[in-house]
């Protein structure tokens, strides 16, 4: 298995094979799978985060049961409509195709974990916007998610993906830097380029604390996925331009971890601190849970 | 009780890459919904059927949150036997009740007894037996299985799955099941044998998911043995 961003990155250049091929490798070899077997599991995780997004839009939106979020993603198509938005309507897609993705988590449909729930609306942003930028193939969209995964499991067995162990950075955090590195591929950069992208996203998230206002993935999640995937595309132009960073992919990742374990436990994912103990989040929290008993 | 045989090798948790692109799942919480129903299957494959009692406690994040994220409808759509993505989640707490099932959740003060955030502790019981399970939800839907209390064994784990136990009035089995690894070419990362009251328990940590055939040929031993894949 492949432990480091460094090992992926020399064996696509020394074999000339995109990350994509080595994921799909590896899964087949690990899992003891087939191709075939392991490729259509990718199309269903695909088929579902495209059903997530449709439906985030359908009438007047998705509301979650607590009616703290939804119907957001139909606000920002309407106002995508008018054709004038401040960080142009490529930006905005993908904004709306995040925050749509977990408006429909908060409500308690179906989506796919992306590395995980909390930010599942990171990685479709970046993907259905680029999607139409870049024209990509349904197959291309796939060989996106196989790339975005190999990262994500360099992440996941070094540092940590679980807000209650690492914050919101090892969520949202990973998943950006997954989706940066996989759109650099799928628009034609090397595979150093990648990790330049995932290191610039994974740094640019540093330290952002888990916060969910009564311990619910709403408030501030939903949002938190519009600059996850906001920050994947920068960070994806950024290394695409030829813009490097000084610490490199392995070393963010080995940072973020740190970071996670610096992290008083109020920030992980209990629902106790940042903005979930404003007097607001606080309020929130006795309404809600206040119905519930 | 002894411990007979223990191998260590190094655990990599995330071995699909499904583990971090998904699992498709109802949300909203890949740690407090998905996994929390993973631990619900785990139970419900080490009791093999509806119990009559459902005791679950939780300890850290999972007490502070779990009303929030649906975590109790996860667990029991797992002890009924539900995947992530049925829509039978959002239900499961109605149907359980409606087969005259009993359920208590528990919101324990403290540190885990697990060490981790997200930990839950499952117990389930029919008038014959019980069964008792404490997981750690690590993140993005996988878990770890940290303890496991069965037909009067209790195995403490490093958790990784997939996690093999085979229970038999015969120490037989042992050799059986050796012999059914080694022509599957399946990987042990570390092995467990239990000796209690003239029954053997065998338990394996697999290093990957078994191959169809292999997992047949393990099933079939459930004719004179326990036989529990997780």
């Amino acid at each position: 298995m492949y432990m480091s961003i460094k090992e992926i990155v020399d064996t696509a250049n020394e074999r000339q094979v995109p990350i994509y091929t080595l994921a799909i490798e590896q899964e087949m070899e690990v899992m003891r799978s087939t191709f075939d077997e392991t490729w259509s599991k990718m199309e269903k995780n695909l088929k579902t985060m495209e059903n997530a997004v449709n439906k985030s839009t359908e009438g007047d939106g998705v509301f979650s049961l607590t009616g703290l979020t939804g119907g957001e993603a139909v606000k920002i198509k309407k106002y995508r409509a008018n054709g004038k938005t401040l960080s142009g309507d490529i930006m905005m897609n993908g904004v709306q195709n995040a925050i749509g993705t977990n408006e429909v988590n908060a409500a308690m449909g179906v989506i796919c974990a992306t590395p995980t729930a909390g930010a599942s609306g990171t990685t479709p942003g970046v993907l259905f916007t680029i999607k139409e930028t870049l024209q990509l193939s349904r197959e291309e969209q796939i060989h996106f998610l196989f790339t975005s995964s190999l990262f994500g499991m360099i992440v996941a067995n070094n540092a940590c993906i679980a807000g209650a162990l690492g914050g919101c950075q090892a969520e949202v955090g990973s998943a950006s830097a997954m989706a940066a590195a996989a759109a650099v591929e799928a628009a034609g950069g090397t595979p150093e380029q990648s990790a330049h992208a995932f290191s610039t996203a994974l740094q640019n998230l540093l330290g952002l604390v888990c916060d969910p206002v009564a311990g619910l993935v709403e408030v501030p999640c939903v949002k938190r996925n519009a600059v996850g995937t906001a920050n994947a595309l920068v960070a994806a132009d950024l290394a695409l331009a030829g813009v490097e960073n000084l610490i490199n992919a392995d070393e963010a990742v080995e940072a973020m971890y740190k970071v996670g374990r610096q992290m008083p436990r109020e920030l992980r994912e209990t629902g106790l601190g940042g903005v979930a103990d404003t007097p607001t989040g606080i309020a929130i929290r006795n309404k809600v849970l206040g119905k519930e008993e | 009780m002894s411990v007979v045989t223990m191998r260590e090798k190094k655990n990599v948790s995330y071995k699909s890459c499904f583990d971090v692109i998904g699992p498709v799942m109802i949300g909203p919480s890949s740690s407090h919904t998905a996994g929390a129903l993973a631990m619900g299957l785990i139970a419900n494959k080490l009791f093999k059927k509806l119990p009559k009692k459902v005791v679950v406690k939780y300890y850290e994040s999972f007490a502070e949150t779990h009303k929030g994220h649906g975590t109790d409808l996860a667990i029991i759509s797992g002890i009924l036997g539900f995947e992530a993505d049925d829509s039978r989640v959002l239900e499961a707490i109605k149907i359980a009740e409606s087969k005259g099932i009993d359920i208590t959740f528990l919101e324990k003060s403290g540190d885990s007894p697990a060490g981790h955030p997200n930990t839950a502790d499952i117990y389930l019981e029919d008038d014959s037996r019980y069964i008792r399970t404490m997981g750690i939800s690590v993140g993005g839907g996988l878990i770890k299985v940290k303890h496991i209390e069965i037909d009067g064994f209790t195995l403490q784990l490093e958790g990784s799955l997939p996690i093999m136990i085979a229970i038999s009035g015969s120490d037989n089995l042992e050799l059986e099941l050796h012999r059914i690894f080694k022509k599957h070419d399946v990987d042990i990362n570390n092995s467990t044998s239990l000796e209690k009251d003239g029954k053997y328990l065998y338990q394996f940590d697999l290093d990957s998911q078994l191959s169809s055939d292999a997992r047949k040929e393990l099933e079939k031993l459930s004719e004179t043995a326990n036989v529990i894949i997780l």
